[in-house]
């Protein structure tokens, strides 16, 4: 089963090489370009691509807002890598926000493109949890609003496993650490989100973060 | 005795002499007027008698004609220099000759002028005086008869009785400099409400100051984007040719070309920004307007680019916020266009209505330059020029042309 990509970028030099770093890959296929964020629902829709590689700056629709459109219109959306620039970019953690799986620095060499994409397609663990961490404390909620995840009623175990998820812990290595099955975790992770009604690790860490749940730092 | 080492001090200081030095300089400058008074008195004497005849030369020398020297920019500039360098006076952030200098601010410059004339003067003639009459006071004792001191109207009995004055003679030099000392701190104490910049010029001066780092921060995040931009470029095709390399040679090969452009488009573009910042550093020359508009279309056309300028309506009466912005937004649009089109002909029309500035500035469209990597990137300077003012733009491709057309309001609106 190959992971199909859809590069989303305006500068058609940063397309040509990533497409050739992913088409390299056996797994991995480069099924479409689009040079903004305004034309990329329509693709999606008709692609189905598994993961888009997002660009954050766009000349007319830029990356957040893309996200967030296809999040809100298109059904069972793709994951969504947003490539930067900068490693200090406020609209990568807007991005975050607005539904992005994780980010990519443009400067990322070869094998951390591929291992970025394999990885958020399979879902099963975080994307760089230390950056995620950091732009978290950059973007830390005041504490007026950090009012934790009381709402959401997380049971212990599942709080202690959104806390392990949260520092890029894999399913199995979630298992491991609290003597149970990769089955369990899996359940406990399904829990955890639904109760968060978030879509993926990336989204119930984001929210953790910005409720004041974990404290970046 | 450390009160007497403190006068003591004042003697061999170095302030003390580059502040007598600077009297000198108002000695220096009385002398024209002396000279012209000494031309004119005799002149008046006939038709006017002595009386008034010394009454309009003092009006007209001593008054009159310095303090319209003294209303001069280039005089008040070295003025301030002088009082900086000699008096050591910081007089903070002052308009120059670079400047429209008010006339509240050309009354002061001329106060002060004549203060440095009168007390220059004064300390010059006394300095002329004193030596001769302290030399004959000192022969005073050896002498029979009245000795008249030096050139003053004035005699003291000679013999052994009179030698109580010899002392005085010998302090004399040094009473006169402790008293051009005092003459010249009391000059430097008024310096800065004279010479100083006025509430107005400070305003002016930290609003200069604002827009200056404005200016740099815009640079170095211009500087920033456009280089970050050109180095990703480099970074994923490098990291793609070394994937492909034994797969797709073709691929690698023109990977190296992109790279080379990219490289260099981000090293011109170094280049460039750092030259702003330097040109922004080293020349006090003031921010230009559209006032210098045909320079920089003459400095155009002389780099071999053909430009075609009209230009209507009172561009001289707009607003200077404005117009400093409108001549960045000119300078950058022909920048970008010889950067991304070459030595193309460029169309700029400029026109002054009752509200607005319109602005538009177009070349051909060269297809082989449409799309050259990091291409457009300039363009966000000036999208945040004209945002900044609260006008329009639009940039883009428009019947066979590349179009930049900006419109400004000549007033800010809430």
């Amino acid at each position: 089963m190959t992971i199909d990509v859809l590069l989303v970028d305006d500068e058609p030099l940063i397309r040509s090489g990533l497409r050739a770093i992913i088409n390299a890959e056996p797994d991995l296929t480069v099924i479409g370009e689009a040079e903004d964020g305004a034309a990329v629902t329509p693709l999606v829709r008709r692609l189905r691509p598994d993961v888009v590689l997002m660009d954050v700056r766009m000349p007319v629709v830029d990356g957040i807002e893309t996200t967030r459109r296809l999040l809100a219109n298109v059904d069972d959306p793709p994951r969504i890598l947003v490539l930067t620039t900068f490693e200090n970019d406020d609209y990568v953690f807007d991005a975050l926000r607005a539904g992005a799986s994780g980010f990519l620095l443009k400067r990322a060499r070869p094998d951390e493109v591929i291992r970025a994409i394999r990885l958020l397609a399979a879902g099963d663990s975080l994307l760089f949890p230390a950056a995620i961490r950091e732009l978290a404390a950059r973007h830390s909620p005041p504490e007026s609003q950090a009012g934790g995840l009381d709402g959401a009623g997380l049971t212990d175990r599942e709080a202690e496993v959104l806390r392990l998820i949260a520092q890029g812990l894999t399913n199995a290595e979630i298992a491991a650490h609290l003597i149970v099955s990769s089955e369990t975790v899996k359940t406990h992770v399904a829990h955890v989100l639904t109760k968060l009604d978030v879509r993926d690790r990336t989204q119930a860490v984001i929210r953790a973060y910005q409720t004041g749940f974990i404290t970046p730092g | 005795m450390p009160r007497a080492r403190a006068l003591f001090a004042i003697l061999v200081s170095r302030s003390t002499w580059q502040r007598l030095l600077y009297l000198g300089i108002g000695v220096a400058l009385v002398a024209p007027y002396g000279t012209l008074a000494g031309f004119v008195v005799p002149a008046l004497e006939g038709g006017l008698g002595e009386v008034a005849a010394s009454g309009l030369a003092i009006a007209l020398c001593a008054v009159a004609l310095p303090v319209a020297t003294g209303m001069l920019v280039a005089v008040r500039d070295l003025e301030i220099g002088a009082v900086r360098r000699l008096l050591g006076v910081e007089l903070g952030d002052v308009e120059g000759l670079d400047t429209q200098v008010s006339w509240a601010t050309r009354w002061r410059s001329a106060a002060w002028f004549v203060a440095h004339l009168v007390v220059g003067g004064v300390i010059g003639a006394v300095t002329l005086v004193l030596p001769p009459a302290a030399v004959s006071a000192c022969l005073v004792p050896f002498r029979s008869g009245d000795v008249q001191l030096g050139q003053l109207d004035a005699t003291v009995p000679g013999g052994p009785g009179g030698a109580w004055i010899v002392p005085i003679a010998l302090l004399s030099p040094f009473a006169l400099i402790y008293v051009a000392a005092a003459a010249s701190a009391l000059l430097a104490r008024i310096a800065p409400r004279l010479l100083g910049p006025s509430p107005a010029e400070l305003l002016a001066a930290s609003q200069r100051h604002a827009m200056r780092l404005a200016e740099r921060n815009r640079l170095a995040r211009e500087l920033h984007d456009s280089v970050g931009h050109a180095l990703s470029i480099v970074t994923v095709q490098a990291g793609a040719a070394g994937r492909v390399l034994d797969d797709d040679p073709g691929f690698a090969r023109q990977a190296l070309t992109d790279i080379e452009t990219s490289a260099r488009n981000g090293l011109r573009d170094l280049d460039h920004v750092l030259g702003l910042l330097r040109d922004d550093v080293s020349s006090r020359a003031p921010t230009p307007t559209l006032a210098d508009l045909q320079r920089l279309v003459d400095s155009t056309r002389s780099a071999g680019i053909d430009v075609t300028a009209e230009l209507t309506g009172r561009i001289d009466e707009v607003p200077q916020a404005v117009s400093r912005e409108a001549y960045r937004i000119v300078q950058e649009s022909l920048t970008n266009a010889a950067r991304h089109a070459g030595r193309v002909p460029v169309s700029l029309r400029l026109s002054v209505g009752a509200g607005d500035l319109e602005l538009e500035l177009t070349n051909p469209l060269d297809a082989s330059h449409a799309r050259r990597p990091g291409g457009g990137r300039g363009l966000s300077g000036i999208q945040e020029r004209v945002t900044s003012l609260r006008g329009q733009v639009s940039v883009g491709p428009d019947a066979g042309r590349w179009r930049v057309a900006v419109r400004l309001p000549l007033h800010p609106t809430p």
